[in-house]
């Protein structure tokens, strides 16, 4: 499948590569930690969350691999990859340029309204 | 990137084991679990909580499916796999779709592979569309011709084109060395070739100098010589050759697709070497075919208008009684090349286009029933969650597999067909040859039945299947039944005027069989014996063969008759004369036009007997007359009453030609066709061949009547001959063979269009048979209530066949219409019919009324036997 635009899951994509930069983590760990960061605004549905992952994984952002959990258990822990790494910088300043546009826009109409 | 797709590429191949998966979720709800745990809910509890707020798990797993890359991959190969199976539990479905595809892509495919050498190929000289044949045409010569009389002043003085050349004609000739063979070599002017456009592929073209009566031999040869005498071998050039027995130097090799602008064989092309000046004052001069190249920007209409000045100086030329009867005309090569041969391409395609139409109606119209009994099918695959998408997929998958499979059947059957018309086509169909499936008509197929099955595949699938359909009760899809209804009205009319068509050119062709040859032709064997110039070249050589060929004939068992001749009837190659040349002594010559043209045939005393032609009043020619100097004639009974009316013609006295001698009328002979099995019969007079030279030619057909099996004569008569001089080539056919042949052509286009009307007929039948059941399956429960109301069986098949019947007269009434407006296309193809000969039309309205009511009986007499109870409590 050709990589998606659509905003939503450019944006969990983007969340998900965030929450891996401090270091390997479990599917569960991931969740928990955005909506942990997210005040639990942003929550996060499974059904998007492994499909996000298993995605990432084919396009050779993340990686996926076998260890033990906190609690000993066999879990698949997720890191981060080199191009990974490039692309969450590169997502990060699109991200940027996008809210910032949004921002001047909403900033106008709040001006044309006033 | 490319690291991105070296790892999308890695997990295209590697496989992942699902159990990971499993695994993977299992962990995470046992997370959540743990956590509820700890929050102090009950493990049960805490379980139900994870579980609910994980959602759907078996969706998440089918998600995480989904972004594997190449994942759509598989989805198509589970399409296809799908559609075969769906197929394959269809089988009558199937078989029909496929063979209505090969059937219509089949003989689209051939038949175009043949018209398009005819109608759309490019002719293989440069800028083929400004090259004109240009010249005049008299009753004397069927195409355009040019005079040398006038040629160099037309030459010299016209203004649309920018090259002008000629040739004089294509004549047998024989290469006389070490491999002799029989050769056409073709006479041209020097200017020939540069103004086509063709350039020779080694050596050179002809140069000015030899283009003169005293210059040097030089010839140019053929590719397939080249290839079959010399072994390609480029030292051919400058190499003297033999021909005729003169030695020629041959300056170049002609390309391989060469072809003369007229299409006649040419394995040699030597200069005309004319004499301009003897030409200009000649009267009125060596026959010509002139060829031009257009100025840019000029048609063929505009150039024709600027030669005016040129053509009324021709026109001064010709003798005053004969210039009304003398035109102008120029027009492309293509043209001349295919004149009497577009009209039938023409109808040819317009034929197999309307079978394919009527093939992809009945395509569309079987797919659109499938589609309609698989709307349940369908409404349930989308509340399992199939998206529109996916289902429109599916069914594009489906048709374009149905279309590819129709497409390659449709390649073979169309190579089946081409070979079947090459193997039936007369010799005398220029361009068959040379028809194959080439890249382009096979691209052709592919793109029709391509449009032919997203046209049709896609369209059903489009619709959203509506909720109803889930609930058993209701089944039907009203506006397809309408289109189909209307699909299949089409399909009788199209039908109709193939039948018609066909129809007409059978009777045609029945009257061209059946007509009164005015001869015997069966028992009748002809020899046309052709001389080699280079041997017999004095006319005592060629009298000496001829008279010792009879001779030696007359002595072989089993000969009744032989008689010799210049020619044989019906074919219409003999000499001619025009009428007004001949003068009736005591009667002034007619003084103006030309009265057509009169056949001539110089025979010996036999050949009215050998031929079995009566001789109606006075007397035949006299064995003893061959060796006497008297001049007589024998007439036709046409030429006797155009020249004489009710007069007795016998002991008068004519002049054949202007200031020639004057001949005696010996007697009239009957009638006989003789200006092809088409052609209006001309009037003919018989000249005894004398044994004097100038009466023989090195041409003659030997006629023997034999009431043996000619297939036993035949090797009698090539021994005969043999024994004679034994290297001479020459065909023998008995005259219903040659009269068969002269049928070929139209016999061969009769068959073809009945072919494709006959197809087309079944492929309707198919459709009309296919709707009415459908509709009849559909009202099936309608029919039971009906019945349990209390009506009759009969009425039930009314109410079935009524709607048979209505499309079939509507079809009918519009199929009759249209081939009444169409029949005038084929009135020159017809011969003895009318084009709205009313027995046809009426002969085809019955036949199709039949037919189409035995299809529509079929069905409704089975939805009579329906039994009430059944079908109610069916469903």
């Amino acid at each position: 499948m050709p990589p998606s635009t659509d905003l939503l899951q450019g944006t969990l994509d983007l969340l998900i590569l965030q929450t891996l930069v401090p270091g390997p983590m479990h599917g569960w760990a991931v969740a928990q930690r955005i909506e942990l960061l997210s005040r639990n605004a942003l929550e996060i549905g499974q059904g998007s969350l492994y499909p996000a992952l298993h995605r990432l994984e084919y396009k050779g952002w993340i990686r996926a691999d076998w260890g033990a959990s906190e609690n000993n258990r066999r879990a698949k822990f997720y890191s981060l990859t080199r191009t990974g790494k490039k692309q969450l910088e590169a997502e990060l300043k699109k991200w940027d340029r996008l809210s910032s546009a949004i921002e001047l826009v909403l900033g106008r109409a709040s001006e044309a309204q006033g | 990137m490319i690291a991105e797709f070296f790892t999308r590429l890695r997990f295209l191949f590697t496989r992942r084991k699902p159990a990971d998966l499993d695994e993977e979720l299992a962990f995470h709800i046992e997370q959540s679990t743990q956590r509820n745990i700890a929050a102090g809910i009950s493990p049960e509890e805490a379980r139900r909580q994870a579980i609910v707020e994980f959602g759907a798990v078996e969706r998440a797993r089918e998600q995480c499916h989904e972004q594997r890359p190449g994942w759509w991959m598989g989805t198509v190969a589970q399409d296809v796999r799908y559609a075969l199976r769906g197929l394959r539990r269809n089988p009558v479905f199937t078989i029909a779709v496929l063979a209505t595809l090969t059937l219509g892509i089949g003989s689209t495919t051939a038949v175009f592979s043949v018209v398009d050498r005819i109608l759309f190929r490019p002719l293989p000289y440069a800028h083929n569309d400004r090259l004109v044949s240009v010249g005049l045409t008299a009753p004397i010569i069927p195409e355009e011709f040019m005079l040398g009389g006038s040629y160099y002043v037309w030459r010299d003085s016209q203004k649309p084109f920018e090259a002008f050349t000629s040739e004089t004609g294509v004549s047998p000739c024989d290469l006389t060395e070490r491999n002799p063979a029989r050769l056409s070599c073709a006479s041209v002017e020097a200017s020939f070739l540069p103004t086509l456009g063709v350039a020779p592929i080694l050596g050179r073209n002809f140069l000015l100098d030899e283009d003169r009566p005293s210059g040097p031999k030089v010839a140019l040869i053929s590719y397939a010589l080249w290839q079959s005498h010399y072994a390609r071998d480029p030292g051919v050039v400058n190499r003297l050759i033999d021909i005729d027995g003169n030695q020629v130097r041959v300056v170049g090799v002609l390309p391989k697709d060469f072809e003369m602008p007229a299409l006649e064989a040419a394995d040699v092309l030597m200069p005309q070497a004319l004499d301009e000046a003897v030409q200009r004052k000649a009267d009125p001069g060596r026959v010509m075919y002139a060829f031009a190249r257009l100025k840019p920007g000029i048609g063929a209409a505009q150039a024709q208008a600027m030669l005016d000045p040129v053509f009324q100086y021709s026109l001064s030329l010709a003798p005053a009684p004969f210039r009304k009867e003398v035109h102008l005309r120029v027009r492309s090569i293509r043209d001349r090349q295919t004149h009497d041969l577009r009209l039938a391409a023409w109808i040819l395609l317009g034929a197999v286009l309307a079978v394919l139409s009527i093939a992809c109606a009945n395509v569309a119209s079987l797919l659109m029933a499938r589609a309609a009994a698989r709307e349940r099918e369908l409404a349930v695959r989308t509340v399992l969650g199939a998206s529109r998408a996916r289902l429109i997929r599916q069914a594009l998958t489906e048709t374009l597999l149905l279309a590819g499979a129709g497409a390659v059947l449709g390649c073979i059957f169309a190579e089946i067909l081409l070979r079947a018309f090459i193997a039936l086509a007369p010799v005398g169909i220029p361009f068959l040859l040379m028809a194959h499936l080439d890249a382009r008509i096979v691209g052709f197929t592919l793109l029709l039945s391509l449009v032919c099955g997203m046209l049709f595949g896609v369209l059903p699938a489009l619709e959203r299947p509506r909720a109803a359909a889930l609930t058993a009760r209701f089944r039907s899809s009203g506006a397809h039944a309408w289109l189909r209804r209307c699909l299949v009205a089409g399909q009788i009319a199209v039908s109709m005027v193939l039948l018609t068509g066909a129809a007409l050119l059978l009777r045609s062709f029945r009257n061209l069989e059946e007509q009164k040859m005015g001869m015997e032709t069966r028992g009748v064997l002809a020899a046309h014996i052709s001389l080699p110039r280079s041997r017999y070249n004095t006319p005592q050589k060629q009298i000496d063969f001829f008279l010792r060929a009879e001779a030696a004939l007359k002595r072989m068992p089993g000969a009744e008759s032989v008689a010799v001749s210049d020619s044989l009837p019906p074919g219409g190659d003999h000499s001619e004369n025009i009428f007004n040349n001949i003068a009736v002594a005591g009667r002034p010559r007619p003084a103006s036009g030309t009265g057509g043209m009169v056949a001539r045939r110089w025979i010996t005393p036999a050949y009215f007997n050998t031929l079995g032609v009566p001789i109606v009043r006075g007397h035949n020619f006299t064995e003893s007359g061959r060796g006497s100097a008297e001049n007589s004639v024998i007439l036709s009974s046409l030429l006797a009453s155009r020249l004489f009316g009710k007069q007795d013609p016998v002991d008068q006295k004519l002049q054949l030609e202007p200031d020639g001698p004057w001949f005696t009328v010996l007697g009239i002979a009957a009638d006989v066709k003789n200006a092809g099995l088409s052609g209006d019969d001309e009037p003919e007079y018989y000249l005894l061949t004398r044994n004097v030279a100038d009466h023989w030619a090195a041409h003659s057909v030997l006629a023997v009547k034999t009431s043996l099996a000619p297939a036993a004569v035949e090797p009698w008569i090539r021994a005969q001959i043999a024994q004679i001089d034994p290297t001479i080539p020459f065909e023998i056919e008995t005259l219903s063979q040659s009269v068969g042949r002269l049928a070929d052509r139209p016999r061969f286009e009769t068959a073809l269009l009945t072919f494709f009307a006959l197809c087309g007929l079944s492929l309707a039948l198919i459709g009309l048979y296919g709707v009415i059941a459908f509709l009849a399956a559909q009202r099936t429960q309608e029919i039971g209530v009906r019945m349990a109301l209390g009506a009759t069986r009969v009425q039930i098949l009314r109410l079935i066949a009524a709607e048979g019947v209505r499309l079939i007269s509507i079809g009918a009434v519009v199929g009759l219409a249209a081939a009444l407006a169409l029949a005038q296309l084929l009135k020159s193809l017809l011969f003895n019919v009318d084009a709205h000969d009313p027995a046809s039309f009426a002969a085809v309205t019955l036949l199709l009324a039949v037919v189409a009511l035995a299809a529509t009986l079929i069905p409704a007499r089975a939805a009579m036997k329906v039994e009430p109870v059944q079908a109610l409590r069916y469903e």
